[in-house]
C-alpha cells in the first residue's frame, strides 16, 4: 500500500530523483566545522518565522511603534519569547555567519571551483548586517533612534553622494515616520527576498560542487 | 590557472569523495544537533535574560549617547580613535567610507586576489597570519568599545591614547610589516625554515594588543559606572516610576494626590486657584495625548512651566507616558488600579518601633517634599534629597531637627504651627509643611518617633533603638 502511494508520488514528483542528487550525496570526510552553513540557514529560517509573528502584532508608526513592542511583550501570549528569539538570534546569526566565513577562508574553501559561492557568500554576509542594522530602528526606542541617526549619518560621510544616500535612507533631512517605514519595508521585504535569492544560489552552488574537503599537504 | 592545475583539483576532490561520508546521514544529522543546540540556547536566552527594555525615542533627548547594534561597535570604536589623528582625522569619508569600502572590496575578490591553486595552511601563511591580526583587532576593539567612557578629560586623553596604540597603530604596523615582507621578501612566507619570521610576528603584534586592551580595561574597571536609566516595563512599574516623577515635578504646585486647588508655598503663584488635576473635570475632558501635551509644553499662561525636554523641561517622553499613566490608574475612576500597585509608602510602625531614613523618612520626603526641597526652588535653603541634606540644610538648620526636642521646626510645620518671624511675631516665618495639605497622621507619627529618638539612619541603628514593647496581659474574656 504504502510502496504504491509512493511509487504514485515518486512518477510525478520524482521523489527518487530529489533522494539521490540532494541527500544521497556523496561528500568528502566532514567534522563540525561544516555545520557553520547550515547553522546559518536554520537561523535565517528562524528569523523568518518568529519575525512573521512579530509582524502580526507590530506596527511601524512613530507614534505605535513603541507601544506595540511594549503590547508584544506584555501582552500577547508568548510574545516575549518569540520577540526574545528573535532578538537573540539576530545576534547569534551574525556570529555564526562571521565564524563560517573564517572557516571558509581557513580552509580555503573559495578557491577554484567555488569562487562564486564566495562571492554570494560575501553578499549574504552584507545582507545580514543590514537585516540588523534596519531591524535595530524598528522598535523606535531611545537606543535604535540615536544608533541609526549616528548611523545614517556615517553613511551620509560619503564624498559627492553623501547628501543624497543620507536622504534616500532617511527619507528626508531628519529620521522620521518616513525612515521607519522604510528600514522596515527593507527589513520585512527587501533584504529578506534578497537574501532567499542569493542562499538559493548559494546552496545551489554547493550541491553543484559538492562540499570541499579540508585541505593536507597534498593540496 | 590552467587545465593541468584544474583537472589535478578535481581528481584529487574525486578521490576524496571516495573515502569520504554521505551527506544523508552523516552530514544532516550533525547539522541538526547544531541546530537544536542553537534552538535550545536562544529559547534559554529570551527566557532567562530576555530583551532589554528601553524607553521610547526622543529626538529633544540629545544627551543620549548614541550605541550601535553590537556587532558594529568595532567600527564606531574605530571611527573614533581614527578622529584622533591629526589632520587626516578630519576628513572623515577616508574612515567612514573608504576603509571599509576597501575592506569590503577586498573580501569580496579575494578569490580573483588569491589565485594560487594551493590550500593547505603551511602555504597560505600569508593570509592567515592576514586575516589573524584583523580578526583580532575586530574583537579588540568591540571590547574597548563596550567600556564605560573616561570620568574626566585627562582619562579619556590618556584612555584614548592607549585605545588607540592597541587597537589602531600596532595592527597597522603589523599588517604594514607582514605586506611589506610579502612584496619585497616573498621568499620568508615560502622557505620553511624562515616560516617562522612572519608567525612570530603576528604573535608578537597580537600580544601587544592584547597587552593594551587589558591595561586599557583594568584602567576603566575604576571608572565610576554610568548611571542605569531605569525602565518600567510592566504596568505596576510604570505606575510606581510615574508616582516617582509626580512626587518630584508636580507636588509642589498639585499636591501628593492632585488635588490642590489653591496653590500655596510656590513663588510667584502663591494664592493662585487651579482646578484640581484629579478631579472628572480634567480627567474627563483632557485625552491622554492632550495630557501628555499639557504636562510636555505646560500652561504658560496659567504659570505651570513647560517639563519636556523639547520645551527645556526635564522629562522625557517616556517619562511624561509614566506620569499621565500614573495619574489615570490613581485617580480616574474609568481605569482599575492593579492591587500590586497599592503598597503602602512604609512599612505600618509597631509599638515602640523606632523609624530609619532609609525605610520610612525616606519614602515621605520623597513623596511630600521633594518637589519643593530640592535644588532651584524656593524652601529657605533645605534640602531634602538625603540623608545628610535633610540633617544639615536650611537657614534654621540648627533648629528645624534637633534630637530629642519636640520643638524642633521641622515637627511643628508639619503639626500646623507654623513658626513666627522672632523680629516680626505676626510675620510668618516658616509656614505650614506641606504648605497646601496636611501629611498623613501614620507620617507625621513616623517623623515624630523618628525625631525624638534621634535621627537614625539606617533600619540595623533604628532596630537598637526600639524598644519591644512588654505584651500587655489583656485578661480573657
Ligand atoms: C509651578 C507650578 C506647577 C507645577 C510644578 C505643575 N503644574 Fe500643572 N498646572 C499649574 C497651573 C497654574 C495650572 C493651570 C490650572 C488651571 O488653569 O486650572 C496647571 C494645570 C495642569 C493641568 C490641567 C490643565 C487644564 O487644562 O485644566 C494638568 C493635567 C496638570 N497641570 C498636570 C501637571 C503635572 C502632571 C505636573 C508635573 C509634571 C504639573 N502639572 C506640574 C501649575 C503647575
Ligand atoms: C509647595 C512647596 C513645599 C513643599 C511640598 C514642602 N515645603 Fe517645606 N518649605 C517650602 C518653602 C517655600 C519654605 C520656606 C519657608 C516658607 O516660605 O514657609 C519651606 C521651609 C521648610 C522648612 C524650614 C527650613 C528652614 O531652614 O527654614 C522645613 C523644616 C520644611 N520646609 C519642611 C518640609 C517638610 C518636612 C515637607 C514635606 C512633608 C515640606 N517642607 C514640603 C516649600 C515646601
Ligand atoms: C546567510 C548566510 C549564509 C548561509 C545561510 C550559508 C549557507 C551555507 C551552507 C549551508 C554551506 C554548506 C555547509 C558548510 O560548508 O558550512 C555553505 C558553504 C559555503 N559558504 Fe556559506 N552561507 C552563508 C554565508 C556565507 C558567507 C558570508 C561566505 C563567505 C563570504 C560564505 C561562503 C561559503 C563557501 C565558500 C562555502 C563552501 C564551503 C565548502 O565547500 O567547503 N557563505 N554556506
Amino acid at each position: 500500500m504504502w510502496k504504491k502511494v509512493f511509487d504514485w508520488l515518486d512518477e510525478r514528483l520524482g521523489l527518487n530523483d530529489i533522494y539521490k542528487n540532494l541527500l544521497d550525496r556523496p561528500e568528502p570526510k566532514g567534522n563540525w566545522w561544516n555545520t557553520l552553513g547550515s547553522a546559518s540557514l536554520f537561523l535565517f529560517i528562524l528569523q523568518g518565522v518568529t519575525g512573521i509573528f512579530l509582524t502580526v502584532y507590530y506596527t511601524p508608526s512613530p507614534d505605535h511603534a513603541y507601544d506595540s513592542i511594549q503590547y508584544i511583550m506584555e501582552g500577547v501570549a508568548y510574545g516575549w519569547l518569540i520577540r526574545g528569539i528573535h532578538h537573540w538570534g539576530a545576534s547569534l546569526m551574525v556570529i555564526i555567519v562571521f565564524i563560517h566565513l573564517l572557516r571558509v577562508f581557513v580552509t580555503a574553501s573559495y578557491k577554484y571551483p567555488r569562487e562564486m559561492t564566495w562571492l554570494i557568500g560575501v553578499g549574504l554576509l552584507l545582507a545580514t548586517l543590514g537585516m540588523g542594522f534596519t531591524g535595530y530602528l524598528l522598535p523606535w526606542n531611545q537606543r535604535a533612534y540615536w544608533a541609526t541617526t549616528v548611523g545614517t549619518q556615517i553613511a551620509g560621510a560619503v564624498p559627492f553622494m553623501g547628501d543624497f544616500i543620507l536622504k534616500a535612507l532617511r527619507g528626508g533631512p531628519d529620521l522620521s515616520a518616513l525612515t521607519l517605514q522604510r528600514f522596515f519595508a527593507a527589513h520585512i521585504w527587501i533584504l529578506p527576498a534578497a537574501l532567499t535569492g542569493l542562499v538559493g544560489v548559494h546552496l545551489y552552488l554547493i550541491i553543484k560542487h559538492g562540499e570541499s574537503h579540508f585541505p593536507t599537504r597534498e593540496d | 590557472m590552467n587545465d593541468e592545475t584544474k583537472q589535478k583539483i578535481n581528481e584529487r576532490y574525486q578521490k576524496e569523495l571516495g573515502r569520504g561520508e554521505f551527506f544523508w546521514p552523516d552530514s544532516i544529522f550533525k547539522d541538526l544537533i547544531v541546530s537544536l543546540g542553537i534552538f535550545i540556547v536562544l529559547v534559554l536566552l529570551a527566557t532567562f535574560i530576555g530583551v532589554a527594555p528601553e524607553a521610547k525615542a526622543d529626538p529633544a533627548d540629545t544627551s543620549y549617547l548614541p550605541r550601535p547594534e553590537w556587532y558594529f561597535l568595532f567600527l564606531f570604536k574605530f571611527l573614533t580613535l581614527y578622529g584622533q589623528i591629526p589632520v587626516i582625522g578630519r576628513i572623515e569619508w577616508l574612515a567612514a567610507v573608504l576603509i571599509p569600502g576597501i575592506g569590503i572590496a577586498l573580501l569580496t575578490f579575494l578569490p580573483l586576489l588569491d589565485k594560487s591553486p594551493y590550500r593547505h595552511y603551511s602555504r597560505r601563511i600569508f593570509a592567515l597570519v592576514f586575516m589573524a591580526v584583523v580578526v583580532l583587532d575586530i574583537i579588540l576593539l568591540t571590547v574597548m568599545a563596550s567600556l564605560p567612557a573616561a570620568p574626566n578629560a585627562q582619562e579619556l586623553e590618556i584612555s584614548t591614547r592607549l585605545q588607540a596604540t592597541g587597537g589602531l597603530w600596532i595592527p597597522l604596523a603589523v599588517l604594514a610589516l607582514l605586506a611589506a615582507l610579502f612584496i619585497f621578501r616573498r621568499d620568508v612566507y615560502r622557505e620553511s625554515t624562515r616560516r617562522s619570521l612572519p608567525i612570530w610576528i603576528t604573535v608578537a603584534g597580537s600580544l601587544a594588543m592584547v597587552a593594551m586592551t587589558v591595561v586599557v580595561s583594568a584602567r576603566a574597571a575604576a571608572y565610576p559606572k554610568p548611571e542605569e536609566v531605569e525602565v518600567a516595563s510592566t504596568l505596576v512599574d510604570q505606575i510606581f516610576a510615574g508616582q516617582d516623577l509626580y512626587s518630584v515635578q508636580c507636588v509642589e504646585c498639585h499636591g501628593d494626590d492632585g488635588s490642590v486647588a489653591v496653590i500655596e508655598g510656590v513663588e510667584g503663584l502663591e494664592g493662585e486657584e487651579i482646578t484640581p488635576i484629579n478631579s472628572r473635570d480634567v480627567l474627563y475632558t483632557i485625552t491622554d495625548s492632550a495630557m501628555y501635551e499639557v504636562i510636555a509644553y505646560g500652561r504658560p499662561n496659567a504659570g505651570m512651566t513647560p517639563f519636556g525636554k523639547t520645551y527645556g523641561g526635564e522629562l522625557s517622553k517616556s517619562e511624561i507616558d509614566y506620569i499621565v499613566i500614573f495619574m489615570r490608574y490613581m485617580w480616574d475612576d474609568r481605569f482599575e488600579l492593579p492591587p500590586e500597585a497599592l503598597k503602602p509608602l512604609f512599612p505600618r510602625l509597631a509599638d515602640g518601633e523606632v523609624p530609619s531614613y532609609d525605610v520610612h523618612i525616606a519614602p515621605i520626603v520623597k513623596r511630600y517634599c521633594i518637589s519643593c526641597h530640592r535644588e532651584g526652588k524656593e524652601n529657605n535653603n533645605y534640602l531634602m534629597t538625603s540623608y545628610e541634606e535633610v540633617l544639615t540644610t536650611g537657614d534654621n538648620v540648627e533648629n528645624n531637627i534637633i534630637a530629642g526636642d519636640e520643638n524642633s521646626y521641622l515637627l511643628q510645620v508639619i503639626q500646623d504651627t507654623p513658626i513666627m518671624d522672632p523680629e516680626k511675631p505676626d510675620e510668618e516665618m516658616i509656614g505650614v509643611m506641606p504648605p497646601s495639605g496636611h501629611l498623613k497622621p501614620d507620617a507625621i507619627e513616623a517623623f515624630i518617633r523618628w525625631v525624638m529618638n534621634g535621627m537614625p539612619e539606617t533600619a540595623e541603628d533604628a532596630a537598637e533603638l526600639s524598644v519591644v514593647p512588654t505584651p500587655e496581659t489583656t485578661p480573657a474574656p
